[in-house]
């Protein structure tokens, strides 16, 4: 008798866990059954469940502080975009500054653009050369398509390059195998006003997968203190497609793009307009069991209309090569090459101007990593650096050293030392105020690149199968951070964009993670940070020390992630973020909670609360330019087929 | 807790009442290892076809065993739960030695009956059981399936020839995934 079982297709093509980088560090968390139901024989055979004994392919992701979202976690935690996934990554500071801006950074030195976070998606840097930090507006995707987000905090400029100064954010998505069959998901609530989303992959030819996907969403209004609608909703269109090829066993080929659409409200009665495309093509091949190549190419193109403010039209070349080998036994070497071009365009307005309004720079890198093992399986060094051409600083050398030991399979001590750069952007040598002379602000020809020195000392146990517990400290000093220093003091103004400001930073990050049970889990965690920067002497800074660093000193996280049944999940968690001193800012307390339930296999329904315990409440800024994030609550339903 | 007001703290502290109210299960004592095997033996059944008298009607239900030292904890129990082939019910049962595993459908031989494979195999001779086992040498011994673990993953061993002896039909999608392991391969 035929016994296919019914649920079978959305099995194979559903949500999976994929903490591979966590589960090469021997013990891995326990999966909860609802997860490994989701997954496919193939996915359950992609896992490692032991410790290999070659050595992790990833020295650097295990031996840092890094924490790693999965796909499944994301599902549970209700959230509705990237930055709200975000905040299921204690080592984030993550800020909702209004309805459709976010800072987010780790290590401090948050801002509205939090220059420090270099944000990969799939291999793609979202990081804008022009304004220096991430449009979070504008980086989504379908969640259901998210493989995992990896949170680095600390530097990981050895392999990522300038700008990984706090930390990397590197988001991937599922490979079109696995998301076969078709999905669509609609929801509607009250700050989520309507989303909806359909996705569906199939296979071309034998061993070559694709998919399609298309979302749209509307989200309302961020709030002024006194209750007011700030006129800040907004929607965007997104589509995309993603081309997997399994060439041989050993070769696979990647071919995906998406573009977007959007229209936000800002003060005034005229919109920002958003759009962009990308492409990108990746090819890897495994030489042998620890030796692989990979070569990618990748365009993008944003454009952004900000009326009374400018209009931004960047495209972006990239081309990356990287090759992985052993040398002998005791060593295993990772190097590199890339190049960029990025066409920046600005068309200009009266009350501010990027001079000259059209520029081409270019890129040049490349790095050389080695992992030395000095005591098999127990003691493990990485030297490397990263050296990179560009066109504003000319080279940059950022080396780094990190040593792990491993007393035995549950334990890891780590200890790093690494120098970082943040080389400057157009904002910092180009941007005048107003668009013509007299000017009140200049851009700074001698900015020069921030560099970081950081010490970091972590360790990570696995007390048992179902706890392991993560710390992370760091010691950090910069030099060089932007600045904006006065012409002809003691007048304010005109000022001119400079790097005047030292910086220090420490803290500590802890985490916890207890499966207490099979059917219930729980995360903790809790971030010491404390950041300070003073002016260079015969330095004037009027950059207004407070601005550079809104920080609050500490953050705790507690999630819950509970199936009442194998039908029925529940889902909540609490953040307390402590008060952001040099914003008058308050701390706040805020819980989100969910409920899901699958009434059978191809249809889950949830309802999500988000925001809960205040009807508004402010993450962000100083009292006159504030905005209130209101609560929310919604309604989704999910059709996979 | 120090950082937080008194008002946060009633408020972690109610949190934390109901998510303890909730559940009371004691720790799982499983490693993943086992929690992602556990995932592949309960979709096994969905790539193999039983002969109609492997089952009494077509309500009765599909029977996973697990002979010997359950290695799965609750997994396995949580993973069939509400699961349904057509009309019939997933349920796993528990076997010691000697007792009768001819009923079930799919059988898990722990690593508690090493030793013991061939036995267990040739008294099931006749039945349509699929077996599956962990040990080296488990599909040459006339076992059907076998969970190796290979360069930290968990790959599949197959033995088409022992499938066949019992009547037991296994999708070429599962044997794509699998290494086929013949007589005359030894």
């Amino acid at each position: 008798m035929p016994s296919t079982r019914k649920f079978s297709a959305p099995a194979l093509t559903a949500l999976l866990i994929s903490a591979a980088a966590l589960q090469a560090q021997s013990l891995g968390p326990l999966p909860t059954p609802s997860a490994l139901k989701m997954m496919s024989v193939e996915q359950l055979m992609d896992i490692e469940v032991t410790s290999v004994s070659k050595r992790p392919e990833k020295l650097s992701e295990v031996a840092s502080a890094i924490q790693v979202i999965t796909a499944d976690e994301i599902r549970r935690s209700g959230a509705t975009s990237i930055p709200e996934a975000l905040r299921l990554a204690s080592n984030l500071e993550v800020a909702q500054i209004d309805s459709r801006q976010w800072a987010i950074s780790a290590r401090g030195f948050n801002n509205v653009f939090a220059d420090k976070m270099l944000v990969l998606i799939d291999g793609r840097s979202v990081y804008t050369p022009l304004y220096a930090g991430v449009y979070w507006d504008v980086q989504d995707t379908m969640l259901e398509d998210l493989d995992r987000i990896e949170v680095i905090s600390g530097p990981g400029a050895t392999q990522w390059g300038a700008n990984a100064v706090n930390g990397v954010i590197n988001i991937t998505t599922k490979s079109a195998k696995d998301t076969q069959g078709s999905l669509v998901t609609t929801g509607v609530g009250s700050q989520l006003r309507s989303t909806a989303a359909a996705r569906y992959g199939g296979e071309l030819a034998p061993g070559v997968f694709y998919r399609v996907y298309a979302k749209y969403f509307d989200r309302g209004d961020s709030v002024r203190p006194n209750g007011n609608k700030s006129n800040d909703s907004w929607r965007v269109g997104q589509v995309g497609f993603r081309v997997d090829w399994d060439r041989t066993s050993a070769d696979q080929i990647t071919l995906q793009g998406d573009g977007y659409d959007g229209t936000e409200g800002q003060v005034g009665p005229d919109t920002i307009r958003a759009n962009g495309a990308n492409l990108l093509g990746r090819w890897t091949r495994q030489l042998a069991e620890n030796s692989d190549l990979k070569v990618q190419l990748y365009y993008d193109r944003t454009h952004r209309r900000i009326p009374g403010s400018f209009t931004q039209n960047i495209d972006t070349y990239d081309l990356d090569f990287q090759h992985h080998r052993p040398l002998g036994a005791a060593h295993d070497l990772v190097w590199g090459l890339g190049y960029r071009l990025v066409n920046d365009g600005v068309v200009n307005t009266p009350t501010n101007a990027f001079l000259p309004p059209r520029v081409k720079h270019q890129w040049f890198s490349g790095f050389l990593q080695d992992e030395i093992a000095l005591a098999r399986d127990q003691l493990h060094l990485t030297v490397g650096t990263k050296v990179e051409r560009n066109d504003y600083t000319g080279f940059e050398l950022q080396p780094s050293a990190r040593l792990a030991w491993r007393p035995d399979k549950t334990q890891t001590v780590w200890s790093a030392l690494s120098r970082a750069v943040r080389t400057p952007s157009r904002i910092d040598r180009d941007l005048f105020s107003p668009a013509t002379p007299p000017y009140r602000i200049s851009g700074g020809k001698n900015v020069v690149s921030e560099t970081l020195l950081a010490a970091e000392l972590g360790y990570r146990v696995q007390i048992e199968p179902s706890l392991a517990l993560s710390l992370a400290t760091f010691y950090n000093s910069y030099d060089n951070l932007r600045s904006l220093e006065p012409l002809s003091p003691p007048l304010a103004f005109p000022v001119v964009a400079s790097s005047g400001l030292y910086g220090h930073s420490r803290g500590a990050e802890f985490s916890a993670d207890w499966r207490v049970s099979p059917r219930w889990k729980l995360h903790a965690g809790w971030n010491e940070l404390r950041v300070s920067s003073e002016p260079q002497t015969g330095t004037i800074d009027r950059s207004t020390r407070d601005s550079i660093a809104r920080d609050p000193n500490h953050q705790v996280f507690l999630r819950s992630s509970l199936n009442l049944s194998t039908r029925w999940d529940f889902d909540s968690d609490l953040r307390y973020i402590a008060p952001i001193g040099n914003q008058n800012l308050p701390g706040y307390t805020e819980a989100d909670l969910r409920f899901g339930w699958r009434p059978s296999a191809p249809w889950e329904l949830s309802l999500d609360a988000q925001n809960l315990l205040h009807a508004h409440h402010p993450e962000f800024n100083s009292p006159g330019s504030r905005r209130e994030i209101q609560r929310g609550v919604y309604g989704k339903a999910t059709w996979r087929f | 807790m120090a950082v937080l007001k008194p008002r946060s703290r009633h408020l972690w502290f109610a949190w934390l009442l109901v998510v303890a109210v909730l559940s009371a299960a004691p720790p799982a004592k499983i490693s993943p290892e086992y929690a992602y095997k556990a995932g592949l033996l309960s979709k096994l059944d969905q790539f193999v076809e039983w002969p109609a008298r492997a089952f009494r009607d077509a309500q009765s239900p599909l029977v996973i065993g697990v002979l010997g030292e359950d290695p799965f904890d609750s997994y396995l129990d949580e993973l069939v739960l509400g699961e349904k082939i057509g009309e019939r019910s997933i349920i796993v049962r528990r076997f010691r030695q000697g007792d009768d595993v001819a009923d079930c459908h799919i059988l898990f031989i722990s690593r508690s009956e090493a030793g013991q494979f061939e036995k267990i195999i040739s008294a099931l001779a006749g039945h349509s059981v699929l077996t599956v086992g962990e040990d080296d040498g488990f599909e040459h011994a006339g076992g059907i399936v076998r969970f190796a673990v290979e360069g930290g993953k968990i790959r599949l061993r197959i033995n088409p020839d022992a499938a066949k002896a019992a009547d037991l039909t296994i999708s070429s999608k599962l044997l794509r995934l699998a290494t086929l392991v013949t007589k005359e391969k030894g």
